[in-house]
């Protein structure tokens, strides 16, 4: 799978070929120095950008010639998004942007509210459901964005540096939440990172360096 | 809400209001106008002049004459035989006529009717009644009768009889008319009327006049003028037709101009008023509706301001899926509302104007009951509504197409 960008008049090789297969369940790690191309790659699995050239099948479904309005329904019922900078809406409390993956999906609001309320338990902030996410810490604030991913009960949760803005301790917490995840709900989870001891909660292990596959290591 | 979106709103509220305000005045002017017209004269009768055009031809080329477009019996046949005409007279008028009603003299001018179809005209009489078919010498007096208007240089004085005509029902009262004959010499011809009603005011002619037999008009105008009337070979210059209701007004009136007549009723005066008013209301609405339009700007920009404010939103929901269209409606959605809203209290806002406005004038203009210089219909505040509603989606579609068309990934990453 290619991906170029352009920049300015010339063409930017981002992806200069990558070949992966990634199973159900896996808790793979892409690791790779910045410019490698690990965070392009998470994009373009999710939808997010086309690839120049190349295929991505998600079980059947052949992402890579989807139209934007399929994209967006795929990611609705298959796919959770978890981000570095947390993206939740600032004018929302944490149980509305739980809530709000639900809405789109046009679940009744009881329901969105009870399915939220479930979402926010598994990550441990249900007394915090009411709140603004300026008034919730770095690390609480990821949290109601795993809740939010989880929350469709997504076969897949795409996580670019899920722990890039949170101290180390944090950093152990969540990841250790994204293994209790991974093992007990069977979901596939594709995480870019820089911090090698997010590495050791993963399946295998994925480096990249400039736009290509260095290593893929099973653990 | 956001002090930009309610000053948007505001700019809507001006909107809608001066297009209600602009056009209730158009309707106010219609609406009052129209009322005081329907108020004058019976819609339901019809005058029917000879054609004047063809009289013109006739007298000029001195030629044979189309015996249709003489209004003689012939042609009052004629006429009572369409569809919807209830009752037909022939008109005859008479000046110069003088009574003397408690030692005061008034002019008249008597208007003689067929009494035979008296019964079936819309005259209504206050007190009294209509005289019999063949009462000759009887007649019914018109409200305004015995006030007699003299210009004395450049003021006008109205003088108005204590004595009130109803008074009169049942007297006999003496009229006087004079001729000059052929010597030059003035004569003088009483004539006994009996009083048997006074009629209702009907805003026309009928006011100032005393209504009488048509055979005796037509004698009095025969001394008067010392030459026999001709009738078949002149026609009357004037007859009224009196048709069932007003829904028929239109279609007579064009069977009796097929008929080469000219005919006049109320009903055209109030169709040519009423396009002339509803062009009035159109131009009036205009003006409002370029403040309308400033406001659908506003809206544009607002909604275009939201749209860079929230940018980073619309990219979040759009990577946790929503579709286009949640996205575009959603946006859609929200300026409807702002125009909605708009709407709505731009109603309030007009209706409480519109009854300032009526009471300020009433307060200038004085007059019993009030005055009527804005009026809104519900149909204008439906409309309002509805077109309020309207600009603001109008004026959102763009600005959600451009936010649902957001590239998902540029907007979550731009701050």
């Amino acid at each position: 799978m290619y991906k170029d960008f352009k920049l300015g008049k010339e063409d930017i090789n981002i992806l200069k070929g990558i070949n992966l297969d990634i199973e159900q369940g896996e808790m793979v790690a892409l690791l790779g120095p910045s410019g490698s191309g690990k965070s392009t790659f998470l994009n373009v699995l999710g939808g997010l950008v086309p690839p120049t050239s190349g295929d991505i099948m998600i079980r059947d479904y052949r992402i890579s010639e989807m139209t934007e309005n399929e994209l967006c329904l795929f990611r609705r019922e298959h796919l959770g998004f978890i981000f570095q900078s947390y993206n939740l809406i600032s004018t929302m409390t944490a149980m509305e942007n739980v809530a709000l993956a639900l809405t789109f999906a046009g679940v009744k609001k009881e329901i969105r509210r009870e399915r939220a309320i479930e979402a926010l338990e598994v990550v441990g902030l249900v007394d915090r459901m009411g709140h603004k996410p300026s008034e919730l810490s770095g690390g609480q604030q990821q949290r109601v964005s795993i809740a939010r991913a989880l929350v469709n009960h997504p076969e897949i949760i795409l996580a670019d540096e899920p722990t890039g803005n949170l101290d180390s301790k944090t950093s152990a917490d969540i990841m250790e939440m994204i293994y209790r995840l991974n093992r007990e709900e069977n979901q596939t989870f594709v995480i870019v990172t820089h911090d090698p001891d997010t590495t050791k909660y993963c399946t295998k292990v994925i480096h990249m360096r400039d736009g290509l596959i260095e290593s893929e290591v099973n653990q | 809400m956001k002090f930009r979106t309610i000053l948007t709103i505001i700019g809507v509220v001006i909107g809608t209001s001066s297009i209600i305000v602009m056009v209730s005045i158009g309707n106010g002017a219609q609406k009052s106008i129209t009322d005081e017209l329907s108020g004058i004269g019976s819609v339901t009768t019809l005058q029917v002049y000879q054609d004047l055009s063809s009289m013109g031809m006739t007298s000029m080329g001195g030629g044979k004459t189309d015996d249709k477009t003489i209004l003689n019996d012939d042609a009052i046949k004629d006429l009572k035989k369409i569809d919807g005409v209830v009752a037909v007279t022939p008109v005859v008028n008479l000046n110069g006529g003088e009574i003397e009603v408690d030692r005061e003299q008034y002019g008249v001018s008597l208007m003689g009717v067929d009494y035979a179809v008296l019964e079936d005209m819309r005259y209504v009489t206050t007190s009294g009644k209509k005289p019999g078919a063949n009462d000759e010498n009887s007649v019914i007096l018109g409200k305004d009768v015995l006030t007699s208007i003299t210009y004395t240089g450049a003021s006008t004085q109205l003088t108005e009889s204590e004595v009130n005509p109803e008074d009169l029902i049942g007297q006999n009262i003496t009229m006087t008319i004079k001729r000059t004959n052929a010597n030059g010499e003035e004569e003088m011809k009483t004539q006994k009327l009996k009083v048997t009603g006074v009629l209702e005011a009907t805003g026309g002619n009928e006011d100032y006049s005393i209504i009488a037999n048509y055979n005796l008009v037509t004698e009095l105008n025969e001394w008067q003028t010392g030459r026999k009337a001709n009738v078949k070979k002149q026609g009357y210059t004037q007859a009224l037709v009196t048709v069932e209701d007003s829904s028929v007004v239109n279609a007579v009136t064009t069977e009796v101009e097929a008929m080469q007549f000219t005919v006049f009723s109320m009903q055209q005066i109030l169709d040519s008023m009423g396009s002339v008013f509803q062009m009035l209301q159109i131009l009036l609405g205009g003006i409002g509706g370029v403040a309308l339009l400033v406001a659908c700007i506003g809206i544009v920009n607002t909604m275009t301001m939201s749209i860079y404010e929230r940018t980073k939103e619309i990219g979040i929901m759009k990577v946790i899926g929503a579709s286009i269209s949640d996205i575009r409606n959603m946006f859609i959605a929200e300026s409807t509302m702002i125009g909605l809203i708009g709407g709505l209290v731009g109603i309030v806002i007009s209706l409480v104007l519109s009854v300032l406005i009526n009471l300020i004038a009433g307060f200038f203009i004085g007059g019993e009951g009030g005055v009527t210089i804005s009026f809104i219909t519900p149909g204008l505040v439906i409309f309002a509504l509805v077109f309020s509603a309207l600009v603001g989606l109008l004026s959102g579609v763009r600005p959600a197409i451009k936010a649902a068309n957001l590239s998902s990934l540029d907007a979550i990453r731009s701050e």
